[in-house]
């Protein structure tokens, strides 16, 4: 009479640990995440042994991609703006508030000022799709990445500048670069490289 | 899978008692799992774990001025000339000048890396141990990086850090070629058609 039934319970495994375990990697995740900003190319940079990290804030980074053309950006929104009335400003030019507030949102940029306007009027989600043609540095002829420093060295004194640039671009464009930039008298830059194991023996002076 | 354990029917076991059911206060914890594993790969995959690092370029001061400051010349026999080339390539002249008559079957031909760096090490060794130190305590070795208009921008950052590697602290960036080089080099620092 007496049947010892087992009991029909599907198996059941305690999920209460990985729970846990998922949790503390999610806080870890969410805690240590600085998002990756939207750029206005993609950039595939050189590495070198520099253990120097870039800083954090304050940083207004040109990049040049890899068929030479230069962007620049500033990391703070209200120094974005800024800088835009500075360049407006000194060209001429009058942007309305919803140009700017588009500029505001966008980490880097590309465009010649003739065409900048006609970029921020389109819909934002085109804005990201649309191929830069790169801002005009050509040291004899048009340049205008000079002006975009001024602007945002006057919209923020403390930006440092950072040179991020695509393994492939060529030298002449870094050349440009550079010229536009010490024409403003900058002569110290950070460039923005990839972290890289120094060979084997190898031990930094300080 | 999902289940809240509760005792099914039937046990009303004769005697007319109706109990409450005894409710498992087991919580399947699947779901919360499933969320929690979610949102850890959303937030891997949209960080950026790997700080770029930087590397400090300090280029010399524009002179305008009319009153240029007089320097001696560079003897070339303290000099490693490195100029960088078309599709990585990098030629090295070591401790000759340009316009020398030797120079063009001292042009040696390296790749980056170990070929390099071991070119920069050994003309590091033969200068230091040729000349004294400077007043200042500088080591007497300097290396004239040459970059063309076909190296690429990696170029730069890698010799660059190659300086760093090698400990050269002094190293000068010009970026024009004399005459005599541009004919030592020939065209394989000129702009082809190929080329973007």
């Amino acid at each position: 009479m007496a049947k010892v039934r087992p009991k029909k319970h599907p198996p059941t495994i305690d999920m209460t640990a990985m729970t846990d375990v998922a949790f503390l990697l999610l806080t870890f995740f969410i805690m240590t995440a600085t998002f990756k900003s939207q750029e206005a190319a993609e950039i595939d940079t050189p590495s070198s042994i520099s253990a120097i990290k870039v800083p954090d804030d304050n940083i207004m980074m040109i990049s040049i991609g890899n068929k030479g053309e230069v962007f620049f950006g500033v990391d703070a929104q209200p120094d974005r703006v800024r800088m835009l009335d500075n360049i407006a400003e000194t060209k001429g030019l009058s942007f309305t508030e919803a140009q700017k507030k588009k500029f505001s949102n966008q980490a880097s940029f590309g465009f010649p000022l003739s065409q900048l306007k006609g970029w921020l009027d389109l819909p934002a989600p085109e804005m990201g799709t649309i191929k830069q043609p790169g801002i005009p540095t050509d040291s004899t002829g048009v340049s205008e990445l000079a002006d975009w420093v001024y602007a945002a060295r006057k919209a923020n004194p403390q930006l440092r500048i950072a040179i991020k640039g695509d393994n492939s671009a060529k030298f002449p464009t870094f050349k440009n670069v550079l010229a536009n930039l010490q024409s403003q008298n900058i002569n110290r830059f950070n460039l923005i490289t990839d972290s890289e194991e120094p060979p084997a023996g190898w031990r930094s002076d300080n | 899978m999902a289940e809240i354990v509760e005792s099914s029917g039937g046990k009303n076991k004769g005697d007319g008692k109706v109990r409450a059911k005894k409710l498992s206060t087991r919580v399947d914890m699947t779901p919360m799992v499933d969320l929690g594993f979610l949102l850890i790969t959303f937030f891997m995959l949209a960080t950026t774990l790997s700080k770029p690092t930087s590397m400090t370029l300090t280029v010399p001061d524009k002179q305008e001025d009319t009153d240029i400051q007089e320097t001696e010349p560079l003897k070339a026999s303290k000099v490693l000339t490195v100029f960088l080339g078309r599709n990585d390539d990098v030629f090295v002249l070591d401790g000759i000048a340009s316009n020398d008559d030797k120079a063009k079957e001292e042009l040696q031909k390296v790749r980056f890396g170990t070929e390099l760096r071991d070119a920069i090490f050994k003309a590091q060794k033969r200068v230091n141990s040729q000349f004294e130190k400077d007043e200042e305590g500088n080591l007497p070795f300097v290396v004239v990086i040459k970059p063309t208009e076909v190296s690429t921008y990696k170029n730069v950052v890698d010799i660059l850090d190659e300086m760093a590697i090698t400990k050269t602290k002094r190293y000068a960036m010009v970026d024009f070629l004399s005459d005599s080089e541009k004919e030592l080099l020939g065209d394989r620092v000129k702009p082809q058609p190929g080329d973007q």
